[in-house]
C-alpha cells in the first residue's frame, strides 16, 4: 500500500520581513547623537495617538523630511527595504512601484527605564517597519525588557486547546511573536498587525525608528 | 416634516460586568494578611521583579478568607452570566463550575502582560488593594481590554471619534478594592504599568460552566 503524501499549505499567512544594516555602527552613532539632541518639546509629537508615557519620547512623524545626511541614509535603507518587501510579497515589480507615490510617516522613540508602548496598529497605512538604532541594556532578571511583541492576528484561535493543537510549530503556533531587536536590525510587517513594546528596564536608552508607509 | 431619529443598535458587543462584593472592607485586609503569609513559601514560577503571581490553586485553599472570596467571585460571575443569558429558573445552578484562581501583587513599575485564557468562558478580576490613582498617569495600573474589532484599519473623521460603546480602541477599567470585573476570557487584556507607589493586589479567576452531560471541554 502506498502511503498518501500530505500536502501542507499555509493559509492567511502574515508576511514578516527582516533586514540588517551592515555595518551599522557609524550611522547609528550619528542618529543617536542627533536624536538625543532633539529630544525636546520642539520635536516631540504634539498629537500622540495613545496615552503618552513620559519615559518614552516620541518625535513628530516627519523624520524622513529632515535633511541631515544620517537621516537620509536611514531613509534610503528603510524605504528601499519596504519596497523590496512589497516586491517579494505582491505581484508588483520594481517598475510598478516606481510609478506609485510612496508616502510615509516616520518617527523615533527614545525609551528609558520603565518606558513602554501600548499595543496598537496603524490605520491608513499598508506597511510598517521598525529599525533599531540602540537596543539598550539587557537586564537578565527582565528577559522580556523592551521586547517588540506582535500579537497573534488569529484572535480567538486559541480559545479551544487540546493536546493536538497546543504545541503547534511556527508558523502555526498560537502565540505572540517577540523580537529583542539588535542595533542595525529592521523588521517589516503589515500595518494591521497589533504590536507593542514591553517595559524597558535598562539603565540606559532604547532607540528605534518606526515608519508607516502607504502608496497611491 | 419631522424626521424620526434613527435607531442605533450596538451589534456584536462584548460584555464587561462590574460587581461590588459585599463586606469587602472586612474581607480585603484578611486577604492581604493571608497572601503575605502565603507568599514566602509559595514563591511561584511565574513571578518576576515587580510582580508576584501565585500558583493557580487559590480556590483550593482551606483558609476562611479564601473560601469567602471564592464564594463571592463565583456569585459575582454567576450574576453577570445570568444577566447576559436567558436561562430557565434553576438552569444556571445545574451547571458545574470549574475555576482556577490566583493572586498577583504588582509593585511600582510592574505590569502584567497581555493574556487571554483558552478553554475558559469567563475571566474575573477582583481587586483586593490598589494604590491611590496617579494624578498625572491616567493609565497607571488599569485593566486594559484590547480592541478586538477587525475593521479599524480604515479611519476617517467620523468613525475614529464615535461615542461609547462604538469608540474604536482599547477600553480600560481602574481596579477598585472590593470590585470584581467579569469579561469573556477570550478577550486579550493586560494590567498597564503601575506608576504609583504602593501595591496593586488582584485576584484573577478563570471560570467555565459544564452543563449536565456536556462533553468536549478539554482539560486545563
Amino acid at each position: 500500500m502506498v502511503t498518501p503524501t500530505l500536502k501542507l499549505n499555509s493559509l492567511f499567512a502574515v508576511p514578516f520581513g527582516e533586514m540588517r544594516l551592515v555595518p551599522c555602527e557609524r550611522l547609528n552613532q550619528e542618529l543617536e547623537s542627533l536624536f538625543l539632541r532633539r529630544e525636546s518639546a520642539e520635536y516631540k509629537n504634539p498629537t500622540p495617538s495613545h496615552i503618552a508615557q513620559e519615559e518614552t519620547f516620541e518625535s513628530r512623524f516627519n523624520l524622513f523630511r529632515w535633511p541631515e545626511a544620517c537621516v537620509q541614509e536611514l531613509c534610503n535603507f528603510m524605504l528601499n527595504a519596504v519596497a523590496q518587501m512589497v516586491i517579494e510579497t505582491t505581484s508588483l515589480k520594481g517598475e510598478d512601484i516606481a510609478q506609485l507615490k510612496f508616502q510615509n510617516h516616520t518617527w523615533f522613540h527614545i525609551s528609558r527605564y520603565a518606558g513602554s508602548f501600548v499595543a496598537h496598529n496603524h490605520p491608513l497605512a499598508s506597511w510598517s517597519a521598525v529599525y533599531c538604532v540602540r537596543a539598550g541594556e539587557s537586564v537578565p532578571q527582565h528577559p522580556d525588557s523592551g521586547v517588540l511583541r506582535f500579537l497573534d492576528v488569529r484572535q480567538g484561535a486559541n480559545a479551544y486547546l487540546d493536546p493536538a493543537n497546543v504545541s503547534l510549530r511556527r508558523p502555526y503556533a498560537l502565540a505572540p511573536v517577540e523580537f529583542k531587536l539588535e542595533a542595525g536590525q529592521m523588521v517589516m510587517f503589515p500595518s494591521y498587525v497589533f504590536h507593542e513594546v514591553t517595559p524597558f528596564y535598562g539603565s540606559d536608552t532604547r532607540i528605534t525608528v518606526a515608519t508607516n508607509c502607504w502608496f497611491a | 416634516m419631522i424626521a424620526a431619529p434613527p435607531i442605533v443598535l450596538p451589534l456584536f458587543a462584548t460584555p464587561l460586568g462590574i460587581v461590588t462584593v459585599p463586606k469587602a472592607e472586612d474581607l480585603n485586609p484578611q486577604l492581604v494578611d493571608l497572601f503575605s503569609k502565603r507568599t514566602p513559601r509559595d514563591r511561584a514560577p511565574h513571578s518576576k521583579p515587580h510582580v508576584y503571581r501565585s500558583h493557580d490553586d487559590l480556590f483550593d485553599w482551606p483558609e476562611q478568607p479564601a473560601r469567602v472570596l471564592a464564594t463571592e467571585i463565583f456569585r459575582g460571575v454567576c450574576s453577570v452570566v445570568e444577566t447576559l443569558n436567558a436561562f430557565e429558573p434553576g438552569q444556571l445552578r445545574s451547571f458545574n463550575i470549574e475555576a482556577r484562581g490566583w493572586f498577583k501583587i504588582v509593585e511600582q513599575n510592574g505590569s502584567l502582560p497581555a493574556a487571554s485564557y483558552p478553554l475558559t468562558a469567563w475571566c474575573a478580576m477582583y481587586c483586593v488593594a490598589a494604590p491611590e490613582p496617579s494624578a498625572t498617569r491616567q493609565d497607571s495600573g488599569v485593566l486594559r481590554l484590547y480592541e478586538s474589532r477587525l475593521g479599524i484599519m480604515f479611519q476617517d473623521a467620523t468613525n475614529s471619534v464615535m461615542r461609547v460603546p462604538f469608540t474604536p480602541g482599547h477600553r480600560t477599567w481602574r481596579p477598585v478594592p472590593g470590585q470584581l470585573a467579569v469579561f469573556p476570557a477570550s478577550l486579550t487584556h493586560e494590567i498597564a504599568l503601575l506608576r504609583s507607589a504602593g501595591k496593586l493586589i488582584l485576584v484573577t479567576a478563570r471560570v467555565r460552566f459544564v452543563a449536565p452531560g456536556q462533553q468536549g471541554v478539554g482539560r486545563w
